[in-house]
């Protein structure tokens, strides 16, 4: 699975970020190459539209799963649901490594 | 370091009075964010002495550069916002009326449109009341709020807070449920709704609910001149009821927030025993309860 988390550094001790549009930074993970990588996706320039674009950027990964804080608001949600990714919210205060076990153990929320 | 968002809605319901009271009370161990930017007040009341400024950018501008331009029109042809014109023989782009869309730079033959980066205001870190800071922004002309613009605000003012050790970011949210609200409310720890007894106030309110359901943020209300009209106030009880938001303060019609105001301080500064300011005061410290035994 690839899972996106919505994150505030680089690396899995680092905080995920609770937004979702104008998330500070991405973070992909690949689940079979076990690979962890920050992705630029400079949401800081985006003057308009962040949710938007952040979510096409998002979808251009392929994700399976987004873990994040909040969530999406809801032009990007209008989006996101057009895929088949999965959206997890409930991570905010926990670092990418404790999200991911909360996400590996049920308990994230879906957002949809 | 917790982030406590003050929105609204509707304009006009009281927010910033109430968020100023907020950060007069907590004075340093909080940083203040003024996130309403289009009518940005916080810093009259708190009396922010702009000690630090930095350039705010956002858009850009189209300018045709004469030297490789051929008269061609192409780029008039495109402009949707009637920015383009021909003056004294150049086609020359109005500053005012340009949207930065590059619809022009695009059909440009000759490349001779480039789009420059804008200023669109400034962002300061002040001092204010009761040795405690603020962050805020001032706008250009015909420049507007967004959500990278507020974003940024809550951003250095959350940097401040964690590098000087402060509890709480006090954020000043944007009125109405544009970009502007969703980008201050996006991150908060605990959202404090500000609304009035009137029928636009809980129509307001109900659509802030919406937003705040959509994110799982946690809320509580303070209803204000909520004796204007009891069976008003009634009606926004029993939907937050239903919404499961708690009305922490229910603040009486007061001619005293005017004066307040007009007197450039908080109404726990103005008139610190008055009913009113014990009431703000008992709000803020169970708002502070709330948030501790969360977190």
């Amino acid at each position: 699975m690839k899972i996106v988390f919505t994150a505030k550094g680089d690396n899995w001790d680092s905080q995920i970020d609770e937004r979702f549009g104008r998330m500070e930074m991405l973070v992909l993970f690949d689940e079979e190459a076990g690979t962890l990588e920050a992705i630029k996706i400079e949401t800081e320039q985006m003057d308009h539209g962040a949710g938007l674009q952040t979510a096409q950027k998002v979808l251009n990964l392929y994700p399976d799963v987004i873990i994040t804080g909040n969530g999406a608001g809801n032009k990007a949600l209008d989006i996101l649901k057009r895929s088949s990714v999965k959206m997890y919210i409930g991570a905010g205060g926990m670092t990418l490594k404790e999200a991911y076990n909360a996400y590996k153990n049920g308990r994230l929320n879906l957002q949809f | 370091m917790r982030e406590i968002v003050i929105i609204s809605g509707k304009g006009g319901t009281g927010k910033t009075s109430i968020s100023a009271s907020f950060a007069y009370l907590e004075g340093s161990n909080a940083v203040v964010a003024d996130c309403d930017v289009d009518a940005a007040n916080m810093h009259l009341l708190l009396d922010a002495d702009f000690s630090t400024k930095e350039d705010f950018f956002s858009g850009e501008l189209a300018v045709i550069d004469e030297s490789k331009c051929n008269n061609c029109g192409k780029c008039k042809e495109v402009c949707r916002f009637d920015a383009i014109e021909q003056i004294d023989g150049h086609y020359t782009v109005d500053k005012i009326s340009c949207e930065g869309c590059w619809y022009c730079s695009r059909v440009c033959p000759n490349d001779a449109i480039t789009m420059v980066k804008q200023k669109a205001g400034d962002l300061f870190v002040s001092n204010i009341k009761n040795d405690s800071t603020m962050v805020h922004a001032k706008l250009g002309f015909a420049a507007e709020n967004s959500g990278k613009l507020v974003a940024k605000v809550k951003q250095e003012a959350k940097m401040l807070a964690l590098k000087n050790d402060k509890e709480f970011v006090i954020t000043d949210g944007s009125p109405g449920i544009g970009c502007p609200v969703i980008s201050s409310l996006s991150g908060a720890n605990l959202v404090v709704l500000v609304t009035e007894a009137t029928v636009s106030g809980l129509h307001d309110l109900k659509r802030v609910v919406k937003l705040l359901k959509t994110f799982s943020l946690q809320a509580v209300c303070i209803i204000n001149k909520y004796d204007l009209h009891a069976n008003m106030t009634q009606e926004i009880e029993e939907y937050l009821a239903e919404e499961d938001i708690k009305v922490i303060a229910k603040l009486p019609y007061d001619e005293t927030f005017t004066q307040a105001l007009t007197d450039a301080k908080p109404i726990v500064e103005y008139n610190t025993n008055s009913k009113l300011s014990i009431m703000i005061q008992e709000s803020w410290e169970e708002i502070k309860e709330i948030i501790r035994s969360r977190y």
